[in-house]
C-alpha cells in the first residue's frame, strides 16, 4: 500500500514540478529573463528527474519485475529519458539549447500518461511468460531512450523549419544565393547585413547542429535497441525478424533518420532540407510508438490500448 | 498447423476448396499453408456478408453468425489431429469490392492495413499479399545492397584516403583560413603538442609545424556500417534459402520425430543426421501466478537418436529453448488436450478438449459427455470449460453451471445423476522447431552495425600549428562536432603555457613581430 501512495505522491510532484519549470520559461521568453528563475528551473528539473526514477524504482519493486512491461510504464520511461536528455547538457556545462523541447515532452509525456485516458494499465501488471526475459531490460529501454532523443531532435527540426520560413521566402532566397559560403561557415563570421538576420542564421545553425547530434544518438540508441529486439526474438520464437507490424514500423523510422543523416552528407544543402526530413521522421515516431498500437495486432500487443472506455 | 484465409465470392480461388452453404451465402473456406517467412498473427478478421460488416472473432458486436462460423473454422482438421490457432494473413483478406460499413473509429483503424493490402485483385498480382517474399521486394533489397556497396567504394574509401593523409601545413596564412583559427603570443609549438597529446589527440612534430587528429575511427565507421548491413542482408538470404522450419502441438507423453515436422524453406535447405531424432515430451506442466494468470509453461523433453538412446533430457520453457544439434526446439504455445474422467466410477473416458474462442488472448477448451441416448439427432450431455490446468468447470444438461472441480482432487460430482471424477487435465505443449545456419551471420552483423553506428558518433577534430617566431598560428576543424569544438579549442589553447620572455628574447620579439 505505501509503495502505491509513494508512486501516486511521487507522479504528482513530477507533474507539478514540470509545469512550473514551463511556466518560467515562458516568464523568460514572454516577459523578462530572471537569472535566478533560470537556475532555479535547472534545478527543478533535476529534482524531476529524480522523481520520475523514484517512481520507476518504486514500482520496480512493487511489481517485481523492470517497470517496461506495458504503455503506462513505457511512457513514464519515455518522460525519465526526456529529463535525462535534458540534464545532460547541464553537466557538461553547456547552455542547454534543448530546454525548450525537452521540458515540455516531459510534461506532455507524463500528463497524458496519468490522465483518465490510461487508468486501467496503471496497475502494476503482471508480465506474460513471453516478456519474462532479460532481454526485456535492454531492448525496450533502448527503443525508448532512442524515441526520447530522435523527438527531441525532430522538435529542432521542426523549431528550425519554423524560423526558416518564417518570414519572407525573400531572406531565404537571398542567405542561399551567397554561393558556397552556405550555413556551414558561419561561425563567428558575421556575415548578414542586419542584426536579425545574424540572429537568424545563429539560430537556424545552433538548431540545426543540436538536432544533428541528438537525432545521431538516438540513431545509436534505436539501432541497439532494434537488433537487441531481433536478438530477443531469435531467442523466444525461434526468428529474428517476423514482418511484424511494430517491427516494420520501427525499421521504417530507423530509414528515415538514416536518410536524415544521409542528406547531411553535402554540406552545401542549406539546412532546411534535412531538417524536412527529420520532421517527417516526427511523425513516423509516433506512428511507430503509438499509432501501432492501436492496432493491438501481432507479436508486439502487449503495449496496445483502447481508445474507448470499455 | 494451417492457416486458413477466408474467401469470397466473385474472387479467384487459391487451391482446393470445400465450399460451405452458410444460409444463403455461399463460402469457401481453403486452406492454405503459411506463406512463407510471413509469420504473423492476427486476432481478428474481417468478413463480409454482403449487406453489412461484421467483426469475426475479435471485440464486441461479434454475431451470432459469425460466431458459429468462427466455431467451424476453429474445428480441427483431419489431416492434422490438432492445431493451436489460427493464422489468418491480413494479406489474404479480400474485401468484395463495394460498399462495407464501418462502425467504430477503431474498426476503421483496423480496417486501413487489409485495405492497403488487398483492394482489389490486382494486388495480387503485384505480389502485395506476399509483400516480403514478393519477387518487388526481393529485387528492391537487391537493389539496396547495390547502392550500399557502390556507395562504398565510390565515395566512402576516397573520403578516408583523403582524411588519413598527414599534411603539414606550412604556411600560416593557410593555418588562418581554418574555421577555427588562433594565434597564441608566445608560447612554443612543443607546449601544445604535449598539451594535445593529454587530451587524446594523435600529434606529429615536424620542425616548426604540428598536426595532431583524433578521433579518426568516426571516418572509418560508415564503411563498417554498410558492411555490417550488406552481412545482415546476406545472413538472412541465407536463413530464407537455408533454414528449416517447423511447428507442432503435442500432447503430454507422446512423441514426434524431428524430420516429419521440419519443412524446408528454401533451396538451400539440406537435412542433417540430427533429423531422426525422436523428442519424447515426458511432461507438461504450468506454473501460474496467485491471481490465476498462467506464469510459465514448461515442457520436460527428451531426445532420442535412431536406436532409442536418450542423447539429451531438458526442460525448456518460453525464452528459454532446446538446441541440440543445429536444431533448436522453442516452447511458444500451451494446449488442452484431453480430459481424463471416471463416469460412475467406470472408466477411466479420454475426453478430447476442442478450443473455444474468447475476446483476446484467454484460451478456452471444452468438451461434452453425451448422456443418455447417444444416437437421437439433438444430444444432451454434461459440458465441461477449462481455462487452464488447474481449474474444470462442468455444466448440466440444460447448460446451467454445476460445480467447478481441480484435476488432482479426486472429489466426485454428481449432475443429473451421473457420478464425474475428474482424473486428470492432459495438456498439449505447443512446440516451434528450426534450424537456420543463417544466424551466426546475422548476429555477427548485428555487432558489427551496433559498434559501427556507435563508433560513427565520433567526430574527426583535426588541429595544425606553426611556430611563427615566438607565435604559434593555430587551426582545426572537426567533421561532427562542429559547436563543441571551438569551446573545445579554446579549452585547450589556454593551457598553453605563456612563455614569459627574459631581456635577450625580447629583442627577436619585437624583430619578429
Amino acid at each position: 500500500m505505501i509503495f502505491l501512495t509513494l508512486e501516486h505522491i511521487l507522479t504528482h510532484i513530477s507533474f507539478s514540478i514540470v509545469s512550473i519549470v514551463i511556466t518560467i520559461h515562458l516568464i523568460t521568453l514572454l516577459v523578462d529573463e530572471i537569472v535566478k528563475l533560470y537556475d532555479s528551473s535547472e534545478k527543478a528539473m533535476i529534482a524531476t528527474f529524480f522523481c520520475i526514477t523514484g517512481l520507476l524504482v518504486t514500482r520496480w519493486i512493487y511489481s517485481g519485475h523492470f517497470p517496461l512491461s506495458n504503455l503506462y510504464e513505457s511512457l513514464i520511461f519515455l518522460s525519465w529519458s526526456f529529463s535525462i536528455i535534458h540534464i545532460v547538457p547541464y553537466f557538461k556545462k553547456q547552455k542547454n539549447h534543448l530546454s525548450a523541447i525537452t521540458a515540455p515532452s516531459a510534461l506532455f509525456t507524463q500528463g497524458f500518461t496519468t490522465s483518465g485516458l490510461l487508468t486501467e494499465v496503471h496497475q502494476s501488471a503482471i508480465l506474460v511468460p513471453a516478456l519474462q526475459s532479460e532481454w526485456l531490460i535492454m531492448h525496450v529501454s533502448m527503443m525508448v531512450l532512442g524515441y526520447a532523443a530522435l523527438i527531441c531532435g525532430s522538435l529542432l527540426s521542426v523549431a528550425l523549419l519554423v524560423i526558416t520560413f518564417r518570414k519572407d521566402i525573400k531572406i531565404f532566397y537571398k542567405n542561399n544565393h551567397l554561393g558556397n559560403e552556405s550555413f556551414s561557415n558561419v561561425f563567428g563570421n558575421t556575415y548578414f547585413f542586419s542584426a536579425k538576420n545574424y540572429y537568424k542564421s545563429q539560430s537556424i545553425q545552433q538548431l540545426d547542429h543540436w538536432s544533428y547530434r541528438v537525432i545521431s544518438i538516438g540513431f545509436i540508441f534505436l539501432t541497439i535497441g532494434i537488433l537487441s529486439g531481433a536478438v530477443w526474438a531469435n531467442e523466444a520464437w525461434g526468428s529474428y525478424w517476423n514482418w511484424d507490424p511494430k517491427e516494420i514500423w520501427a525499421f521504417i523510422t530507423w530509414t528515415v533518420f538514416a536518410i536524415y543523416l544521409h542528406t547531411r552528407t553535402n554540406t552545401k544543402l542549406p539546412p532546411a532540407n534535412s531538417a524536412i526530413v527529420a520532421s517527417i521522421g516526427f511523425l513516423i515516431i509516433w506512428i511507430c510508438y503509438f499509432g501501432v498500437n492501436l492496432l493491438g495486432i501481432g507479436l508486439h500487443s502487449y503495449g496496445s490500448f483502447t481508445l474507448t472506455s470499455n | 498447423m494451417s492457416s486458413l484465409s477466408l474467401q469470397f465470392p466473385n474472387s479467384p480461388s487459391l487451391s482446393q476448396e470445400k465450399p460451405i452453404d452458410y444460409n444463403h451465402l455461399k463460402l469457401q473456406v481453403v486452406e492454405e499453408v503459411v506463406e512463407k517467412g510471413f509469420v504473423g498473427f492476427v486476432q481478428f478478421a474481417l468478413g463480409y456478408w454482403g449487406n453489412g460488416h461484421y467483426r469475426c472473432i475479435d471485440g464486441p458486436g461479434t454475431s451470432e453468425q459469425c460466431k458459429s462460423l468462427c466455431d467451424f473454422l476453429l474445428e480441427p482438421t483431419e489431416a492434422k489431429g490438432n492445431h493451436e490457432w489460427i493464422r489468418i494473413s491480413i494479406g489474404e483478406l479480400l474485401l468484395i469490392k463495394g460498399r462495407f460499413r464501418i462502425s467504430t473509429f477503431r474498426n476503421t483503424l483496423k480496417i486501413i492495413p487489409s485495405l492497403v493490402f488487398s483492394l482489389g485483385n490486382g494486388f495480387s498480382l503485384l505480389g502485395f499479399d506476399h509483400m516480403f517474399s514478393s519477387p518487388l521486394f526481393l529485387s528492391l533489397l537487391a537493389l539496396l545492397a547495390a547502392s550500399l556497396m557502390a556507395c562504398t567504394y565510390t565515395t566512402q574509401i576516397p573520403l578516408v584516403k583523403v582524411a588519413r593523409r598527414w599534411s603539414f601545413v606550412h604556411s600560416a596564412e593557410a593555418i588562418s583560413k581554418q574555421e577555427i583559427a588562433e594565434t597564441l603570443p608566445r608560447a612554443s609549438v612543443q607546449d601544445l603538442g604535449v598539451i594535445l597529446m593529454g587530451a587524446g589527440y594523435e600529434v606529429f612534430l615536424k620542425g616548426p609545424s604540428l598536426y595532431a587528429f583524433k578521433g579518426l575511427a568516426g571516418r572509418f565507421a560508415p564503411i563498417g556500417v554498410h558492411l555490417a548491413m550488406l552481412l545482415i542482408m546476406a545472413g538472412g538470404t541465407l536463413s530464407a534459402a537455408g533454414s528449416f522450419r517447423g511447428s507442432v502441438t503435442v500432447p503430454q507423453g507422446l512423441n514426434f520425430v524431428v524430420g516429419d515436422v521440419l519443412g524446408p524453406s528454401g533451396f538451400l535447405s539440406t537435412p542433417t543426421e540430427a533429423f531422426g531424432t525422436e523428442v519424447h515430451v515426458n511432461r507438461f506442466s504450468m506454473d501460474y501466478y496467485d491471481s490465476g494468470e498462467v506464469r510459465q509453461f514448461h515442457t520436460d523433453l527428451s531426445l532420442l537418436d535412431l536406436e532409442g538412446k536418450e542423447v539429451m533430457r531438458k526442460t525448456i520453457s518460453v525464452n528459454d529453448p532446446l538446441r541440440y544439434g543445429g536444431i533448436t526446439i522453442y516452447q511458444t504455445d500451451w494446449s488442452l488436450s484431453t480430459l481424463q474422467i471416471l463416469k460412475d466410477d467406470e472408466g477411466p473416458f479420454n475426453l478430447a478438449m476442442a478450443p473455444l474462442k474468447l475476446n483476446g488472448d484467454k484460451k478456452l477448451f471444452g468438451t461434452f459427455l453425451p448422456v443418455g441416448n447417444t444416437d437421437s439427432p439433438s444430444v444432451k450431455g454434461i459440458s465441461m470449460l477449462a481455462r487452464d490446468l488447474q481449474s474444470i468447470v462442468l455444466y448440466d444438461q440444460e447448460g446451467k453451471f454445476a460445480g467447478i472441480r481441480r484435476p488432482n482432487s479426486k472429489l466426485p460430482i454428481e449432475i443429473d445423476g451421473t457420478k464425474i471424477v475428474i482424473v486428470d487435465a492432459i495438456g498439449s505443449t505447443g512446440l516451434d522447431l528450426k534450424i537456420d545456419p543463417g544466424v551466426p551471420v546475422v548476429y555477427a552483423g548485428f555487432g558489427a552495425l551496433m559498434l559501427t553506428t556507435c563508433i560513427s558518433f565520433l567526430s574527426h577534430a583535426q588541429i595544425w600549428a606553426l611556430q611563427d617566431g615566438t607565435m604559434v598560428v593555430v587551426g582545426g576543424k572537426t567533421n561532427r562536432a562542429k559547436a563543441e569544438f571551438p569551446d573545445e579549442m579554446n579549452r585547450l589553447l589556454d593551457q598553453v603555457p605563456e612563455i614569459v620572455e627574459s631581456s635577450s628574447s625580447r629583442q627577436s620579439d619585437s624583430s619578429s613581430g
